[in-house]
């Protein structure tokens, strides 16, 4: 199993500069064939998220009146690292179809394409957080040792939703009925999660503790720690221990998936 | 030149190029290139997907398998470098597969496979193009598919610009393309990247009668260079004689003869 992660580690350390270019090449189709080229990757985000804060803070008044720090910026905290997620969720489980050139036709290791999937996505978010950052400061929120955190949250989200990517790419080409379960579990995974609501509201003792098991719910937290509650990630033991526990088991799966069937995948395809 | 074959040459054992599948054994030939030992590829046809999912994961039941197509049987041969060999055979016969294990996409079930150098496949000259990018920029995404740095494809790209000669259209989106323009630039791409393993399956016939005696002029070049091993893969017997000097028989997954190419070409239309 060990050997297996060093392959894929390697592999993708060999390919890093191709595995770099393709993915801003994914970004580039996206853009292409409209005026607004690069703007539109950060104009639907932005219309989900006020169309978010109408219905919750206008519409249904769940964030109270007069509140500091303001309501639009927890919602916004939680809601920026689920469009990573959300992308991976739905583009990154199913990569090999996308790519299937890279699959059948030439020889480019098959976790990096994952990784090329998920890197055109952190780019995307990263251009996102430069602009939670200036909604953030321009709130008057102060420049303090809490935001150190979300490097590191965003690295190991890249990691883990990678590692994620690995796995349920390998299934879904195997049998479509692993793609069609992860589409239909985006939804839920999202609602299911702290994201729109503080889970510890939660009266319900295993539903509280269900919903910890989420990884969603884990990074929607560490983000909205940083931004707005102010408090540190191992402030929250239960809650990290709970994510550590997944995201071992996550790659523990992945490894020996991708050990099993990385060779039928092309025969698959 | 590009890649530098000097250096190749000395570090075969050392080379990223060089690829070994499952067990390696002890090198038999200094000048071999490609190297086959009793290869195996096996396809299982199932009855429908559940069984197929149920055995992939280990679970295998009585009566799930429909049947086992031996796509390669126990095959073996040792191709030299700047060797031009014809894979002749009917259709299913088991020459894709064995270009496929060749070019590193397939996994041979077993057996085991040596390949030393850089493969490009003119199996399909239009996948991988994006309908999105330019022309220019398709040739630097296929670049990186295929493992090139930035540097070695802004080397190539005027050679490949040159070669398919598409004018303006060079930096136009490619869904404007015709087909034959989409193929010029496959075309033109897979022979300008200085491959040392060169896979061709019928598609010598691109583009327009020009652009055509273009491409069979470039294909002289690179047969006669002797550090490319070309690779034919055929039906049309005149051109395996034209540009071949040794033929690959199989049938069945398995090879029926290996010989100078107007053999086994005889050998073929005697059988087949």
């Amino acid at each position: 199993m060990l050997k297996t992660l060093a392959t894929i580690l390697k592999d993708n350390w060999k390919w890093r500069k191709q595995i770099g270019h393709l993915a801003v090449f994914e970004l580039i189709k996206k853009t292409r064939g409209a005026i607004l080229n690069w703007a539109w990757l950060f104009i639907k985000p932005g219309i989900y998220m006020l169309v978010f804060w109408f219905a919750l803070d206008i519409g249904l008044k769940a964030g109270g009146t007069n509140s500091y720090p303001p309501y639009f910026l927890w919602l916004l905290s939680g809601i920026i690292p689920w469009f990573f997620m959300r992308e991976i969720l739905n583009i990154g489980s199913n990569v090999y179809h996308r790519f299937s050139y890279l699959v059948v036709k030439v020889r480019f290791p098959l976790s990096g394409i994952s990784t090329i999937n998920s890197l055109s996505a952190l780019i995307v978010h990263l251009g996102l957080m430069v602009i939670v950052l200036i909604v953030y400061f321009s709130f008057g929120m102060p420049l303090d040792l809490y935001l150190l955190q979300i490097p590191f949250i965003i690295v190991v989200m890249f990691i883990f939703f990678n590692i994620f990517s690995v796995l349920t790419s390998q299934l879904s080409a195997l049998s479509k009925d692993f793609s069609n379960l992860l589409k239909s579990i985006v939804t839920p995974l999202f609602w299911l999660s702290g994201i729109i609501f503080d889970i510890y509201q939660v009266n319900i003792d295993w539903i509280h503790t269900l919903l910890l098991f989420n990884p969603v719910t884990f990074f929607a937290t560490a983000y909205r720690d940083a931004l707005y509650t102010k408090s540190w990630v191992w402030e929250n033991p239960s809650a990290l221990l709970v994510f550590l526990f997944v995201f071992v088991l996550t790659l523990v799966i992945m490894l020996v998936v991708y050990k099993r069937l990385h060779k039928e995948v092309s025969d698959a395809l | 030149m590009l890649f530098n074959r000097q250096q190749h040459n000395g570090n075969l054992k050392k080379s990223s190029e060089t690829r070994t599948q499952n067990i390696s054994v002890e090198e038999a030939d200094s000048d071999a290139i490609i190297e086959f030992s009793q290869v195996s590829k096996v396809y299982r046809l199932y009855k429908n997907e559940r069984s197929r999912f149920l055995s992939l994961i280990g679970i295998r039941r009585k009566g799930t398998t429909v049947g086992v197509v031996n796509a390669n049987d126990e095959l073996s041969f040792i191709i030299r470098r700047g060797e031009a060999v014809a894979f002749l055979g009917q259709n299913g016969a088991g020459k894709s597969t064995a270009l496929k294990i060749i070019a590193g996409v397939s996994h041979p079930t077993s057996g085991t496979v040596h390949i030393k150098g850089r493969v490009s496949a003119l199996l399909d000259l239009k996948a991988g193009f994006d309908g999105r990018l330019t022309g220019r920029e398709n040739i630097s995404l296929r670049g990186q598919a295929l493992g090139l740095t930035r540097a070695q494809i802004k080397d190539l790209e005027p050679t490949i610009i040159k070669f398919a000669d598409l004018g303006l259209y060079i930096d136009q989106p490619m869904r404007t393309y015709s087909k034959g323009m989409k193929a010029r630039l496959g075309f033109a791409f897979a022979v300008s990247i200085n491959p040392e393993i060169l896979i061709v399956d019928e598609t010598l016939s691109v583009g327009d009668r020009r652009f055509k005696k273009k491409c069979v002029r470039r294909m002289r070049e690179i047969i006669t260079d002797e550090n490319v091993t070309v690779l034919f893969v055929t039906h049309a017997s005149e051109i395996a004689r034209e540009f071949c000097t040794r033929g690959i028989v199989l049938d069945q997954g398995k090879k029926v003869f290996d010989g100078p190419i107007s053999e086994a070409i005889a050998f073929y239309e005697s059988n087949f």
